[in-house]
C-alpha cells in the first residue's frame, strides 16, 4: 500500500520583510518626534485636570521662574507690532536692525534699558548669562508698559494672555503679574498646566462619566 | 534580499580535487526584528506627551464700592487659605478663632462635606493664599474648585490678623 508522502513545510519564515518594517517605523518615530528644546529658563509647571490646549496663535506668554523673575514671550504674529508700539510709546530709538534681531529672540529677560545689549546675546549663551528679568514691581512696572503695548498693538483683536509659573513660585509674584494685567483692564488669563487624569470618584469626574453616557446614546 | 541561492554544483570533480565548503548566505534575522521592536517600544514608552494644557482663569474687575461687591452669608462661607509647607488652614463662617489646619489630601473631604451641608445658592469658598504659599499650591486650589464643581468661590488676599494667626500657628508647629 502507497502511503500519500506528507510533505514537511517549512517553518523558517523569512524576518527580511519584518525587520525592514521595525526599523522603518523605529526611523519613522525617531525622525518626527520634536525635540524639547532647552530653554535659557527652566520652568517645572503644576498640573491640572483641565483639558483645554493652551492657544499658541496670539500668545502673551508671562513666565515666571522659581526666583520669580518674570520674562515674556510672544507669539510671532504679534511680536513685531508690540514692539513697535512700545517703541512709540517709549520714544526709543532703535534701528531696523533693532527689530530684525529682536524678532529672532525667543523671549524678553531683561529691563528696557538693557533690551538693545540683551538681543544681541547668541541665543546658545542665554543660559550661562545672568537675567534681571522684567520688573514688575510698583514703582517701576515694566511688565505693565509690555501689556498695554500688546493691547493697543492688537487694538480690539483678542489676545491670548496665558501665564505660566513655577511651581515654586511665591504667591505674592503670582499675585502682582495678575495686577499688572489688572491695571490694563484685561481679566481673563489662562494658566499653562500640564495635563493631569480627573481622581476617580470626585464630583467632576462622575459627571464627565454621565456626558459619556449621554453622548453615547 | 539576505540570502542568496547558491547553485549546487553539479558533476563530480576529479580525485584529488577538494571539495570547496559551500556557506550558506542566509542571516537569522529574527534578533535583528526584536531589536528594532524593542527599540520602537521603548522610544514610545519614554515619549512624554508635551501638549501643555491652558486652565482658564477669569479674575473679577477690582471694585470700591460696597454695593457691587459680593455679600456672603456667613453659614455659607468657607475660609481656605494657604501657607507654608502645603499646609492648608481653614475656618467656617466669620471667625478666624477657629481656625484649623488640613492639607491638600484632605481638603477635598473637608470641601464636599460643606458642601452637602449647604444650600447650593449660599455655598462660597474664599481662598485666600498668604505670602509663603507656592503657585503650585493656588493652581491645585483653584483646580480643586474644578473638580469638585464649586461654582462659588473668590480668591483674596488674607487680612492682617488671619495672615498673624498663620504665622503663630506655624511657629507653634515649627515650620520653617
Amino acid at each position: 500500500m502507497g502511503r500519500a508522502k506528507i510533505k514537511r513545510g517549512n517553518t523558517n519564515v523569512d524576518m527580511t520583510a519584518m525587520c525592514d518594517v521595525a526599523f522603518l517605523l523605529l526611523t519613522f518615530f525617531i525622525l518626527t518626534a520634536q525635540f524639547k528644546q532647552s530653554e535659557a529658563v527652566e520652568i517645572s509647571l503644576p498640573s491640572s485636570v483641565s483639558n483645554r490646549h493652551a492657544p499658541e496663535k496670539d500668545a502673551f506668554i508671562v513666565s515666571i521662574d522659581k526666583q520669580n523673575r518674570v520674562f515674556l514671550n510672544m507669539s510671532n504674529d504679534i511680536k513685531g507690532d508690540v514692539f513697535d508700539e512700545l517703541v512709540k510709546e517709549r520714544n526709543m530709538n532703535v534701528t531696523p536692525d533693532d527689530r530684525k534681531l529682536f524678532m529672532q529672540t525667543d523671549f524678553i529677560g531683561v529691563p528696557l534699558n538693557q533690551l538693545m545689549s540683551f538681543i544681541r546675546i547668541p541665543s546658545n549663551q542665554l543660559k550661562n548669562t545672568q537675567l534681571a528679568g522684567i520688573p514688575y514691581d510698583s514703582t517701576n512696572n515694566e511688565l505693565q508698559a509690555w501689556i498695554t503695548a500688546a493691547a493697543t498693538a492688537a487694538s480690539g483683536d483678542r489676545l491670548n494672555f496665558l501665564i505660566k509659573a513655577d511651581n515654586s513660585t511665591k504667591y505674592p509674584a503670582f499675585g502682582k503679574v495678575i495686577d499688572a494685567f489688572k491695571k490694563n483692564d484685561i481679566y481673563k488669563y489662562n494658566l499653562v498646566t500640564n495635563a493631569e487624569d480627573v481622581p476617580k470618584g470626585s464630583v467632576l469626574y462622575e459627571e464627565n462619566l454621565k456626558a459619556q453616557h449621554a453622548s453615547g446614546k | 534580499m539576505a540570502e542568496m541561492e547558491v547553485k549546487q554544483s553539479g558533476g563530480k570533480k576529479g580525485p584529488g580535487v577538494k571539495k570547496s565548503k559551500k556557506l550558506s548566505t542566509r542571516i537569522d534575522l529574527t534578533p535583528m526584528v526584536d531589536l528594532g521592536f524593542l527599540l520602537i517600544t521603548f522610544f514610545i514608552f519614554t515619549t512624554t506627551v508635551t501638549q501643555a494644557t491652558a486652565m482658564p482663569l477669569n479674575m473679577p474687575k477690582d471694585t470700591k464700592d460696597p454695593n457691587l461687591q459680593n455679600k456672603v452669608k456667613e453659614s455659607g462661607s468657607l475660609t481656605l487659605m494657604m501657607g507654608k509647607d502645603n499646609l492648608i488652614y481653614y475656618y467656617f463662617g466669620n471667625d478666624p478663632a477657629t481656625m484649623q489646619s488640613t492639607n491638600f489630601k484632605d481638603v477635598r473631604k473637608i470641601i464636599l462635606d460643606k458642601k452637602k451641608s449647604t444650600p447650593v445658592d449660599d455655598l462660597y469658598l474664599i481662598l485666600k493664599p498668604d505670602k509663603d504659599a507656592t503657585y503650585k499650591n493656588v493652581v491645585d486650589m483653584l483646580d480643586e474648585m474644578t473638580i469638585d464643581d464649586i461654582s462659588r468661590y473668590a480668591m483674596v488676599d488674607p487680612t492682617a490678623d488671619e495672615y498673624n494667626k498663620i504665622q503663630q500657628t506655624e511657629k507653634a508647629a515649627g515650620i520653617q
